[in-house]
């Protein structure tokens, strides 16, 4: 029975980090009304950009988000500034413009090839980690301490983003372009800019993710396939464009994940995870969160 | 010569070329590259009738591919029933299976049936890899299967040098493009398009999009399954990760995409830019740069979506055209005199 | 003989009332203008009648049968067109394919439908702009590729919804002239209009809504100086009395 507690426990803490993966991802849905299928490349490059940080300056490795942060965000800003923006103006008139979402597919494969030429398909990891295989004892049971944190910074994460959307002129601005783009437009605002901001939001919280990750995960340049198909799971569960949704539905496949093993082969739990997807997504497509959205 | 004319000769000489090139190209090399060629135009061209034409974006067509070929290889190696049979059989199977996915799912937005069919077909492939007995039936896991070269004959779609193999999927091509041609110029066609472009229009026009969408995922499957038999017969082994990946998926998504999806000489436009790059890059560069097509599938798809979105066969028609257009001038020139 | 009856018809977005019990008929070859201020549930009364939302509470009948809930496509196969306000041209595909699609309704074959779309385009004037592409049209041609379609699916009841929104007064007369062909043919029309003077010219009888409610109903003359039309569009305090 323990077992099974701390199975359950330790499945909370590592959903709630594939949450946070699928926080972004949720985001720029929500905004652009796109499905980003790059976000796992860009989990990846916040991952290995948090590696560089701490092997060159040494730093405790949850301070390389002073660096990781703004970096990604900048690199989700200018990536659909750059390469996704012309390609929604020229599809303006579309309503759901299907070109957006492959080219997102081919940055994913540029992405992850060119860390694949540039740095080889070796599993990398932190120098001297301080938080390698870090236990909690809480009586008999033991919580792994960087998925803790993880659990930590996805619900101060997705509070803190609410929180900017609600309060926030910027993050106003923002709900406003996602619930409607064109009167949104009417009013002032700039939703190509806004493209940009929500999209380097969601890169942003993909890096914090990628830090929370790097001390006790491998880091190889497809390692954001794992979690693209994951995240794309999370976000049709919780609904997509749902920000608790995410963290809730990343939760539900963390817990899944880690107790399912317990009755059955452990290979099994990724059919049950693609079974309970296929089941939503014919039963209730708005997620089980029951997020209204225009589909 | 007008130039209706001209296009009927060269669509003919191409054909004629694609006939007789396995006699002059004696390298099994070539004839390999050749047939993984046409493989992949015929599977891009199976795949435009639903991702082109209805207007959705299928990403997990590799699911039928391997749907087509375990069927036919069980049959075949447990029962000894010709793979003929079995890629009927195979190909019946993918379309029940690809209705009951597009029953719910085409009724809804892009985003939500490209995310279906992903989780499909990984779905299958989780399956595939984790049952070594389906009921009576041997699939084997994740070791996949073997087909043993013995009693080669067309009987069991079994031969010994690669020729045969590329006549075969060189008429498949073929017919899937005329299957094709006719279906975009016929009722249904006017209608997936029509559907596709703007779904409300069209059903205040009185067409039911969801059925003709359903209708077309069926073909497409049906279509995309005959080839996963072939490809069982042609590399003699198939498992999960070779035949039902996400990459197979892309990478015909990715063909249609770069050559144009929606018409008709699209895909095999995209397949002719897109295999020889993939293949010689591969062959030249596959020890040193791994992954090196990938990136430039990633760049020449990224380019073509800004500059040509309706793909790579939009302005090349227009330059043929323009072509036959000075051609045709300078011999009415030459008339004249 | 009635061929549209809408027999207290109610539409609620959530807790909002679109349309409040209105009731509605029109007769066989009439032409009947439905007007109203802006938001006052004109085109969701269209939307239900096409089948674009079912009905909260109360009937559509037409031509005799009860139609709540049906899909736009059974609609439009039995005789029940429309075009939109906001124009939904198949953009890539030419004008010719654009009809071609309304008039496959009632066959399957391509040459017939071609010939039948031909000759939709003919009784418009718009023959010659047949293999331009519907997305480089100018907005006065989108209107009449709206119609066009339309009526290439031999429709019995036409509803046309804002066909004359910003067109020119010259562009504006030639459609009226075009709308009176049609009912002369014998198409029944049901219009949406903004264009006083088009609606004015053109309907038979006239219905006025006002926040989902019919306020005012019949000949044009009599709808245009009604006491309630003129508060609704100008508001209480222009009224003098």
């Amino acid at each position: 029975m323990i077992y099974i507690l701390e199975d359950a426990i330790n499945g909370i803490l590592m959903g709630s980090i594939y949450g946070l993966t699928a926080l972004g991802l949720t985001i720029i849905f929500g905004v652009l009304k796109v499905i980003n299928f790059a976000h796992g490349s860009l989990l990846m490059v916040g991952m290995y950009v948090a590696l560089w940080v701490v092997s060159f300056s040494g730093l405790h490795p949850y301070l390389a988000l002073i660096v990781v942060v703004p970096v990604m965000y900048l690199f989700g800003y200018c990536l659909q500034d750059v390469i996704i923006k012309p390609i929604f103006k020229a599809e303006k008139d579309v309503r759901e413009p299907i070109t957006v979402i492959v080219v997102t597919t081919g940055i994913w494969y540029i992405l992850d090839n060119l860390t694949l030429l540039i740095f080889g398909p070796q599993y990398r990891n932190l120098p001297d980690n301080p938080l390698k295989g870090k236990m909690l004892e809480i009586g008999d049971m033991m919580i792994s301490v960087p998925k803790l944190w993880g659990f930590i910074a996805a619900v101060s994460t997705a509070a803190a983003v609410y929180w900017y959307f609600q309060k926030t002129r910027t993050g106003r601005a923002i709900r406003a372009t996602s619930l409607d783009r064109e009167a949104a437009s009417l009013m002032g605002i700039n939703q190509y800019k806004i493209y940009n901001v929500a999209f380097g939001i969601g890169t942003a919280t993909a890096g914090i993710a990628a830090v929370t990750l790097v001390p006790f995960y491998n880091i190889f340049p497809t390692v954001g396939v794992l979690f693209d198909i994951k995240g794309f799971i999370i976000v049709v569960l919780g609904g997509l464009g749902s920000m608790g949704g995410a963290i809730l539905g990343g939760i539900i496949i963390g817990m899944i994940e880690s107790i399912a093993p317990q009755f059955m082969t452990a290979t099994w739990t990724e059919a049950i995870v693609y079974g309970l997807f296929l089941v939503v997504l014919f039963v209730k497509p708005s997620g089980l969160f029951g997020v209204k959205y225009d589909w | 010569m007008t130039h209706q004319n001209i296009k009927k000769f060269s669509l003919a000489l191409v054909g004629i070329i694609a006939f007789v090139l396995p006699l002059v190209l004696r390298s099994p090399t070539y004839l390999h590259i050749l047939v993984l060629l046409y493989f992949y135009a015929y599977l891009t061209t199976s795949w435009n009738l639903v991702g082109g034409f209805a207007g959705v974006l299928p990403l997990g067509h590799a699911a039928f591919v391997g749907i087509g070929a375990y069927t036919s290889t069980i049959l075949f190696l447990q029962y000894g029933i010709s793979p003929w049979i079995g890629m009927i059989v195979g190909s019946i199977l993918a379309t029940i299976v690809g209705v009951l996915i597009g029953l719910p799912t085409l009724k809804m937005r892009g985003a939500y049936f490209a995310l279906a069919t992903i989780a499909f077909s990984e779905g299958v492939r989780v399956m595939i890899e984790n049952i070594d007995f389906l009921g009576p039936f041997k699939l084997n896991g994740p070791r996949g299967l073997l087909i043993p070269p013995l009693n080669t004959g067309l009987a069991n779609f079994l031969f010994v040098g690669k020729e045969p193999y590329y006549y075969i999927i060189l008429i498949m091509l073929i017919m899937a493009l005329a299957f094709t041609y006719f279906i975009s110029r016929s009722k249904l066609g006017y209608y997936l398009n029509a559907g596709g472009e703007e779904p409300e229009a069209a059903m205040a026009l009185g067409v039911n999009v969801a059925r003709a969408k359903l209708i077309a995922m069926a073909m497409s499957c049906f279509l995309t399954a005959l080839a996963g038999t072939f490809y069982a017969q042609f590399t003699l082994y198939i498992h999960p990760r070779s035949i039902i990946s996400l990459d197979l998926s892309f990478e015909i998504a990715f063909i249609a995409l770069i050559g144009g999806r929606g018409s008709i000489a699209g895909p095999v436009l995209g397949a002719l830019l897109l295999r020889p790059v993939s293949d010689f890059s591969r062959i030249y560069f596959g020890a040193t740069l791994p992954g090196l097509h990938l990136v430039i599938f990633g760049v020449v798809l990224v380019l073509v979506m800004i500059y040509q979105p309706r793909g790579l066969q939009e302005p090349l028609t227009r330059a043929f055209n323009k072509l036959l257009d000075r051609f045709a001038v300078k011999t009415t020139m030459e008339d004249k005199k | 003989m009635k061929i549209l009856e809408v027999n207290a018809l109610v539409k609620d977005f959530g807790g909002l009332r679109a349309i409040d019990t209105l009731d509605l008929v029109i007769e066989q070859g009439q032409i009947l203008g439905l007007i109203g201020p802006n938001g006052a549930g004109k085109s969701t009364a269209f939307n239900c009648i096409a089948g674009v939302y079912p009905p909260s509470k109360g009937d559509i009948i037409f031509s005799g049968k009860k139609i709540n809930g049906w899909k736009p496509w059974n609609l439009c196969k039995n005789g029940l067109a429309r075009t939109f306000q906001i124009v939904k041209p198949f953009s890539s595909k030419s004008v010719l394919y654009n009809v071609m699609v309304g008039s496959f309704v009632n066959t399957d074959k391509k040459d017939v439908a071609e010939e039948k779309a031909l000759k939709v385009l003919n009784s418009l004037h718009f023959e010659d702009k047949k293999d331009i592409k519907a997305g480089n049209l100018t907005i006065a041609d989108r209107k009449r590729l709206e119609i066009a379609r339309a009526l290439a699916t031999e429709p019995k009841l036409l509803l046309l919804d804002e066909v004359m929104a910003g067109l020119r007064p010259a562009e504006i007369d030639e459609l009226v002239q075009i709308i009176q062909n049609l009912r002369d043919s014998g198409i029944t029309i049901f219009l949406i209009e903004h264009i006083m003077r088009a609606i004015m010219a053109l309907s038979d009888r006239i219905v006025v809504i006002h926040f989902g409610k019919k306020i005012a109903e019949g000949i044009p003359e009599k709808v245009a100086s009604d006491e309630n039309v003129i508060k609704a569009y100008l508001g209480d305090e222009y009224v003098v009395s």
